[in-house]
């Protein structure tokens, strides 16, 4: 078995007296596709903040790439290859579509500064290189006739959408999906899951999966493995099937709906 | 005529101070008080060394805008790190401003301290002026236009959603911050030679009030609205002397009413290009045919 | 080491006043999280205020700083209802909020110095003469400076501590929020808090005004408390009282033993020490933008 891209070892979060995140494991391969599920306050957005570097573990270690990153600034993650979308949608609203994208291109820019003084080829360049890119990220999540909106115009799917393409603007290697789904109805979901698994498919990503739409988890972690965390506490870990019937997990967690939503 | 050579002169190194502080406060969203202490930084330093070290005119000019813009990094490096709140940044900008003045004040021996800096030969003229104007504008078009202004702006509107995205904060804080100090310090050297004087007493408060407000009025995210607040602000209080006490009760004032009313200012968000002409014939287009253009196009 | 002694004693006067200010400010921020920049205006408001009681009205001196609290305290009331509280209401950008109080701080400012102008005024003498105490001696009217400044800031402590009010007020500072839908009045606590604003401008500016003069620029110190309370920890009430008499003393040192010229820069410097090794200050608040 391969090093695995990220790795979680024993790690536990504190704010002041409370443990948000208790002696959690957990590991992801190359390009697995897996999710993290709980009731709110569970700790999963923790986890997220965690590897993204915006708050640091009271014990334990961070792996990612074999290396540790325990500390590292969420910028210089983000150009090791973590990204992330957010629960609250973090667009920029002022901007627009083609800019929100563009800034995942942009945020190491590609010349020095006396360059953006004046234009010199090399600016010019990556300039074009950007637009080209930002042209082909619409064209995975259908957003090019809203290039230049906007971003707080869009209606909220189209939104979720745009978040979806300014983090796969930094070309990451992890990407975070935060509660991609919130907020969508039935077929928003069902739009959603085939984005995503296209995504997965072509860009070959390593993708964690917050979600609380259990048709969309257990859909797209089909294969794959959930963790199931609850009060800061990994509860459970394994295939959809299997958790689904893990009596720890009903009780703290799945309960009533089993019927519409087990996997057949 | 003399007295219009001289609105535009002082109307023309307003322009590029302000542009500094639209950089700094207008796109990077970054308050700041303190811009008098860095005209006064780049004045000193540009008379001085032109007197005294006889550094050709825009050598000096130059030089006084790096001087500025290198003291600006004091404060910028330790209230920008930690992620600290705006506050640390306005309060250390502030302080050094007056510090500065009193330091001047005190100064005696070739800056002359509270009696001046007497002696500095006016070679600023409005050639000159049109022409530093120009190019401050110029550079600080291409700034914004390029990565790293998109990333002020993105850094003014959501830090942390920013740095998620990559975007080095205190870098990009910092970079801001020269560029700006650097052209106060350069406005300020053009002031010192063109009245053949400096005194502490030139850059008080009431001169970062002037540059706050070119940019309150002029708008946020803009270089236009802030170079015609800024000239205008010049040229209403000469030609209207009465204004002239008045003045800062009414921009306090209308500072207020502003950020309640119209927080943006008067051009906030246009941009120096001709997407507007661009917006209209489409607007026009859409009134008049059959096509479904999707709202306001606007490129940066 | 009498000199040394005696540079201590003023130093400790000095920061007593400006720890009503730096109080203030900290009291504001750990609430609201914003620099209330009008607070110069306040002060200078309150020094005037005083200065007319007493040399226009002829009012004995606590009459006076009672005028003074009542004009100061409904200005700064006024500002938070006029020019604060409608953009907190629509959660402006702290640039926003910054820009609006700097505005009404000029305004105000230049207000009075355009009515008043901008002459030096004294105060007629309240009372005059120095304790001594082991070769140690203090201004009586620093020492009662001092003192009152410490009975202020005692009453304001068990005000914050024993009073059902003052809890209202330290639960808002945590999490306003909450503190709202727990049932605490969100608009009687900016009352309060700003009422106190006002007392501690007040107070502070008719001292300050006492000590040095009158003029529309004396609160420029605000400016010094402001650093004073970032030294100690912004939007740490102790910390801020910490900061204000450390700087006092050190200030004072400066002046006494290298030259009174650097004062503003030592104090400055002091602030870029701090903010470089201890950017949350002396007492450890925690500072960062909210994530």
């Amino acid at each position: 078995m391969t090093d695995p891209i990220l790795a979680l070892k024993d790690v536990t979060v504190l704010f002041g007296g409370v443990r948000a995140v208790s002696n959690v494991n957990l590991s992801l391969q190359k390009g697995e596709l897996i999710g993290l599920i709980g009731p709110n306050g569970a700790g999963k957005t923790t986890i997220f903040n965690l590897i993204t570097g915006s708050v640091r573990p009271a014990s334990g270690e961070i792996l990612y790439k074999g290396g540790p990153i325990a500390g590292k600034s969420p910028d210089r993650l983000c150009h090791l290859g973590i990204s992330r979308t957010f629960q609250n949608i973090r667009l920029f609203p002022q901007m627009s579509v083609f800019e929100n994208i563009a800034l995942g291109l942009h945020s190491q820019p590609g010349y020095s500064v006396l360059e953006a003084f004046v234009r010199t080829p090399r600016a010019s360049r990556a300039e074009k290189a950007v637009k080209n890119r930002v042209d082909e990220l619409l064209a995975v999540v259908s957003l090019q006739p809203y290039i230049h909106q906007r971003a707080g115009n869009l209606p909220y799917g189209l939104q979720r959408r745009l978040e979806l393409a300014r983090a796969m603007a930094t070309s990451p290697d992890l990407l975070l999906l935060d509660e991609p789904a919130a907020g969508m109805n039935e077929d928003e979901c069902a739009e959603l899951v085939e984005m995503v698994n296209r995504i997965h498919m072509e860009m070959r990503y390593s993708i964690i999966l917050i979600e609380h739409h259990m048709n969309v988890v257990m859909e797209l972690c089909r294969n794959s493995r959930i963790y199931v965390l609850n009060l800061g506490e990994v509860l459970a870990c394994g295939l959809p099937g299997e958790i689904q019937n893990d009596p720890r997990v009903l009780a703290a967690y799945l309960g009533v709906r089993k019927s519409r939503n087990a996997v057949q | 005529m003399g007295y219009i050579n001289t609105i535009i002169i002082l109307g023309g190194i307003s322009v590029v101070a302000a542009l500094g502080v639209a950089i700094l406060t207008g796109y990077t969203g970054l308050f700041t008080f303190g811009h008098s202490g860095f005209m006064a930084l780049g004045a000193y330093m540009a008379a001085f060394s032109y007197m005294q070290w006889h550094i050709p005119f825009g050598i000096a000019l130059l030089l006084g805008g790096i001087f500025a813009g290198a003291c600006s990094l004091i404060i910028g490096y330790p209230t920008f790190r930690s992620n600290l709140t705006g506050d640390y940044f306005a309060i250390a900008t502030y302080g050094f401003a007056e510090a500065i003045r009193l330091i001047l004040n005190n100064l005696y021996g070739v800056t002359g301290g509270a009696y001046g800096f007497t002696g500095i030969p006016s070679l600023t003229n409005l050639p000159i002026t049109l022409v530093v104007v120009a190019i401050a504008l110029f550079g600080a078009h291409r700034f914004v236009t390029s990565q790293y202004g998109k990333n002020c702006v993105a850094v003014s509107q959501d830090a942390v959603a920013a740095q998620m995205m990559g975007v080095n904060i205190l870098k990009t804080k910092l970079i801001s911050l020269f560029i700006s100090a650097f052209y106060a310090g350069v406005a300020g050297a053009l002031f010192g030679f063109y009245m053949a004087y400096l005194s502490p007493s030139m850059f008080t408060l009431s001169r970062s009030s002037d540059l706050l407000a070119a940019v309150v009025f002029g708008g946020m995210q803009s270089l236009i609205g802030p170079v015609l607040a800024a000239f205008i602000l010049v040229a209403v209080p000469e030609l209207l002397r009465f204004f002239t006490e008045w003045r800062l009760i009414v921009y306090g004032a209308l500072f207020v009413i502003t950020m309640i009313f119209r927080p943006q200012g008067l051009l906030g968000y246009t941009e120096m290009n001709f997407a507007f002409l661009r917006n209209w014939y489409q607007k026009l287009l859409k009134k008049t045919g059959p096509e479904a253009l999707a709202g306001t196009p606007r490129e940066g | 080491m009498t000199l040394f002694l005696q540079q201590v004693v003023s130093g400790i006067s000095i920061g007593a006043v400006y720890s009503l200010l730096a109080v203030g400010y900290a009291l504001v921020y750990s609430v609201y999280n914003f620099t209330n920049w009008a607070f110069d205006a306040f002060m200078v408001t309150g020094a005037f205020a005083g200065f007319f009681a007493i040399s226009v009205f002829h009012l004995p001196f606590w009459a006076a700083v009672a005028f003074s609290i009542g004009m100061t305290v409904a200005l700064s009331v006024l500002i938070e209802t006029g020019a604060y509280r409608p953009l907190r209401m629509r959660n402006a950008p702290r640039l926003f909020m910054m820009i609006s109080a700097m505005g009404a701080n000029i305004a105000i400012i230049n207000t009075i110095n355009l009515v008043f102008g901008g002459a030096f005024r004294e105060f007629p003498e309240i009372t005059a003469g120095t304790f001594t105490v082991g070769g140690v001696s203090i201004g009586k009217m620093d020492l009662i400076a001092g003192i009152f400044s410490f009975v202020v800031l005692g009453l304001l402590w068990f005000f914050l501590q024993r009073t059902k009010a003052g809890l209202g007020i330290r639960a808002s500072s945590l999490d306003m929020v909450t503190a709202g839908i727990m049932g605490i009045n969100n608009n009687t606590v900016a009352f309060m808090i700003f009422g106190i604003t006002g007392i501690l401008s007040a107070v502070s500016g008719i001292f300050y005004g006492v000590k040095y003069a009158v003029f529309p620029a004396l609160g420029v110190v605000t400016t010094k408390a402001m650093i004073a309370s970032i030294i100690g920890g912004l939007g740490s009430l102790p910390g801020a009282v910490v900061g204000s008499l450390l700087l006092g003393i050190l200030e004072t040192l400066i002046s006494g033993y290298v030259s009174s010229v650097y004062r503003d820069l030592f104090s400055f410097t002091v602030l870029i020490i701090i903010l470089l090794f201890l950017p949350n200050g002396l007492m450890g608040a925690r500072n960062e933008e909210k994530l």
